[in-house]
């Protein structure tokens, strides 16, 4: 299956022959990195190897549309309950950069005994099973070969049917997991006897599969009120998860620690987070890092929790990571938007771009409060180990709530989570083997009958199915009511009717975002808002942030609604685009010509970087056709361009006009058109306005012949003036 | 039951650690998360679990929906100690059917008398 950028992802073909479909590799895919890597006018020391398709960060536009990518992998999770809408927001993601897609599991999963089948929908997360795995893996194989990377697809091997969802994902090709017992027993209640036996069989399971784990340690981080005291602790839920693995046969490279800077501002946020970080890639080194973003302390307000998570993403570049987690900015107000997937995967491109080459310029101390803290650190993680061991070992310690206590270990505050070891879900379900016991499959982990023989321990029946997968049982669906075919037609239909609707999560969902300040005392001012939104046409309007900005002066509300508008695309008026001549046409129709241009910035106005981008040959600007252009430069009066174009019978006048206050652009054009006018010029000139709130109609409506926006290259107004001129010598 | 409260004496409880190089402390900390996990870790060697069977018999061919029968059934038997994947193994061999044959016969409810415990 080929995709094409201007081609919508075809889920019917996606649905198609999955019976039959087979991954095409098994495994963890790093980002190749280039170690002096040239990109446009930089040398970058901490990337890897470009892609064939995305979308730049918008500052690219001054860099000649540069995208270099880190050499850390960067994560995406994705849980909007729906898989089919979820591609469309894994290939938006991957053309911004991410190539890990972590897929939330639906609520309760965890407590399911047994593999889900078919493509029922899910709450907060989707069901997985193996149809809408192959579905999403196909896909991606579809989207790494767009974007020209692979994709790691990640989700979880958690709850009480580890060991079945371990061999769901080596079969069909996962490429991460998060895995770890401990997160069974501390937040899902399921018995630790169960739970830590299920997990050695389902590590066994990736192993061989070469699926990267990750633990689930930073579920603390997110527990604690003061997260950054259950710190020592971490390490000692890292360290269990990590030795565990270890001896169920996982190499040190498959395991991965999944760590959060524990803090935010307005806590100093430095001070500790960093000797956390540094500890724990001391006391691990050798393992894999997977540097999440925090969540602990974001409420609703995007911007602030952008900011942290630039903070969290220098943490990782001043210590390790191998993979850069993100986290929506609107997670703290609501079910991830998939634009802001987006945004979160930004957040940390354009961090990590930024902080490109830093460590071989800075160092951290090697003595002073960065190094005493790291000792205490690990001294306090020492601690807690032993105390551990003198409260009888992991299960009685957890039973004696010794876990996620947000005491500062050895300080003790008495709530920490306790757990039953004899109890909790799966409960009595843990059985001895008896010394007949064998297990005739690979990747196995434990004692066997079959262990003792030299060939494969499928042999006896010609291979289990990690050896042959043509023995994979595929089910389709179980249940024929809430399948993905059902939940298609209407998304299907609205399409074939040319039929669009706004949306954030799922097809049709309509919902928008309206972003209100109201001049009032907070409360009326909410009021206020709501108000205004449901006058605006807004179904079910919902305050999901506020902001005081003064408490008399007012406060800025983020309202979401629903606009139950669907619009016909096949009804819309679109101004037709055109395709702008080569830089060869250009010039051979304008070098023989001697055509002359005036330009400058006009008003008060003292910007002059767009007006380069336009003209100067050395940012790729017109004068390289053979145009002879006179900047005048900045805060240049209308009537002095005019005297310029009347000394040397120039053709063109390109006026920039970046300050708008007061519609102060308008006038100027006004004004250049006007004036023109007056002086029996306008016939013979071709006026062109840019600027940042520039729009081709605007500066019509202005008296301009044409204006330019943002993002307008030499070529664009070049090819524009050769078209005029033709038309114009052509009568 | 309640859990220990106690206050931060944590200048008292390093004093012992002080003298470790780094190096040391790593290793102490180390030997310390072995000592914990050997136990876990050989309870798992020794034991099994419902989804670890069911997840031999999906590694053996069967489907989610067979896994899960037969290993109740399996269980309800009492014999889920002998592993679900021998039991069929054994009787595919012994009857001379495939492994998917044999597991359709114990859900009929054949052999159950002449499963190899």
């Amino acid at each position: 299956m080929k995709l094409s950028p201007h081609k919508k992802l075809d889920v019917r073909e996606i649905l198609k022959g999955l019976e039959k479909y087979q991954p095409r590799r098994k495994g963890w895919s790093w980002r190749k990195k280039v170690a002096a890597n040239r990109i446009g006018p930089f040398v970058y020391k901490d990337t890897s190897e470009s892609l064939t398709n995305s979308i730049p960060l918008p500052a690219a536009a001054y860099f000649d549309n540069i995208d270099p990518q880190s050499d850390v992998v960067i994560t995406t999770e994705i849980a909007s309950g729906r898989f089919e809408d979820d591609l469309r927001r894994m290939r938006m993601a991957a053309w911004h950069g991410a190539d890990h897609i972590m897929v939330i599991r639906t609520t309760g999963q965890s407590h399911i005994d047994g593999l889900i089948e078919g493509t029922p929908e899910g709450i907060g997360g989707i069901p997985i099973s193996r149809k809408q795995i192959r579905a999403t893996r196909k896909a991606l194989d579809a989207i790494e070969d767009e974007v020209g990377r692979p994709i790691n697809f990640h989700s979880y091997v958690s709850g009480v049917a580890g060991p079945e969802i371990a061999v769901l994902f080596a079969e069909e090709g996962v490429n991460g997991a998060h895995q770890d017992p401990q997160y069974n027993v501390l937040y899902r209640d399921i018995n630790m006897h169960r739970s830590f036996v299920d997990a050695a069989e389902a590590k066994k399971i990736m192993a061989e599969a070469a699926i990267l784990q990750l633990d689930g340690a930073h579920n603390a981080n997110a527990t604690a009120k003061q997260a950054w005291k259950v710190t020592p602790e971490l390490f000692v839920q890292h360290a269990i998860n990590t030795a565990y693995s270890n001896a169920a046969g996982m190499p040190d490279d498959l395991i991965a620690l999944s760590t959060v800077p524990p803090t935010a501002p307005p806590a100093p946020k430095m001070q500790y987070d960093l000797p956390y970080a540094v500890a724990l890639r001391e006391l691990f080194a050798g393992y894999k890092f997977r540097a999440q973003q925090n969540t602990r302390y974001m409420e609703a307000d995007p911007m602030e929790a952008t900011v942290t998570h630039v903070l969290d993403t220098l943490i990782s570049r001043m210590t390790s990571a191998d993979i850069q987690s993100t986290i929506t900015p609107d997670e703290g107000r609501n079910i991830p938007w998939h634009y802001n997937n987006v945004a979160g995967v930004n957040t940390a491109r354009q961090t990590l771009m930024g902080l490109d080459g830093l460590m071989e310029q800075v160092e951290l101390k090697q003595h002073g409060p960065l190094r005493e803290n790291v000792r205490e650190l690990k001294e306090r993680a020492v601690l807690f180990l032993e105390e551990i061991l003198e409260q009888g070992g992991y299960y009685a310690a957890v039973g004696k709530g010794q876990f996620v206590d947000q005491g500062y270990f050895p300080e003790r505050r008495g709530d920490g989570i306790m757990r039953d070891p004899q109890g909790g879900d799966g409960v009595d379900t843990v059985i001895p083997r008896e010394a007949d016991y064998g297990a005739p499959v690979c990747s196995h982990f434990g004692n066997s009958i079959y262990a003792q023989s030299n060939s494969r321990p499928c042999d006896d029946y010609g291979g289990c199915t990690l050896c042959d997968p043509s023995k994979i049982q595929y089910i389709d669906e179980l249940d024929a009511e809430d399948t993905v075919e059902q939940r298609l037609q209407q998304p299907l239909a609205d399409r074939a009717a040319g039929l669009v609707r706004p949306e954030v999560e799922k097809h049709g969902d309509s919902i928008v975002c309206v972003t209100l300040f109201v001049p009032e005392s907070p409360r009326v001012a909410e009021a206020a808002a709501l108000e205004m939104a449901a006058r605006m046409g807004l179904k079910n309007p919902e305050v999901i942030s506020r902001r005081v900005m003064h408490p008399a002066e007012g406060s800025v509300f983020d309202i979401k609604g629903v606009l139950d508008v669907a619009i016909n695309v096949n009804e819309l008026e679109i101004p037709a685009s055109e395709e702008p001549l080569s830089d060869e046409a250009i010039e051979a129709w304008i070098r023989p010509r001697n055509i002359h241009v005036v330009a400058a910035t006009v008003g008060e106005d003292e910007h002059s970087v767009g007006l380069h981008e336009i003209l100067d040959i050395k940012h790729g600007g017109i004068e390289k056709y053979g145009f002879h252009c006179h900047d005048l430069g900045t805060s240049v009066p209308i009537e002095r361009l005019l005297d310029m174009a009347e000394e040397t019978g120039a053709r063109v006048i390109l006026i920039s006009t970046i300050v708008t206050h007061a519609d102060i652009h308008k006038q100027h054009m006004l004004h250049l058109h006007e004036l023109a006018k007056q002086r029996g010029m306008r016939e013979r000139l071709i006026l062109v306005a840019g600027g940042g709130q520039v729009t081709e109609q605007l500066a019509r409506q202005c008296g301009m012949d044409t204006g330019f926006g943002h993002g307008t290259t030499g070529r664009d107004v070049g090819s524009y003036l050769v078209r005029v001129l033709q038309d114009k010598e052509n009568g | 039951m309640s859990c220990v409260e106690r206050a931060d004496d944590f200048e008292k409880r390093r004093e012992k650690l002080q003298a470790m190089s780094d190096e040391e402390l790593h290793h102490h900390f180390w030997r310390l998360v072995e000592k914990i996990v050997e136990p876990l870790i050989e309870e798992a060697r020794s034991h099994t679990t419902p989804s670890i069977e069911r997840s031999i018999l999906l590694r053996m061919g069967f489907s989610s929906i067979e896994a899960r029968e037969l290993v109740a059934k399996i269980q309800q038997h009492n014999l889920l100690g002998h592993g679900a994947g021998r039991l069929l193994l054994e009787l595919a061999k012994a009857k001379q059917l495939s492994i998917h044959e044999a597991g359709s016969a114990l859900l009929s409810g054949q052999y159950w008398e002449e499963l190899p415990v």
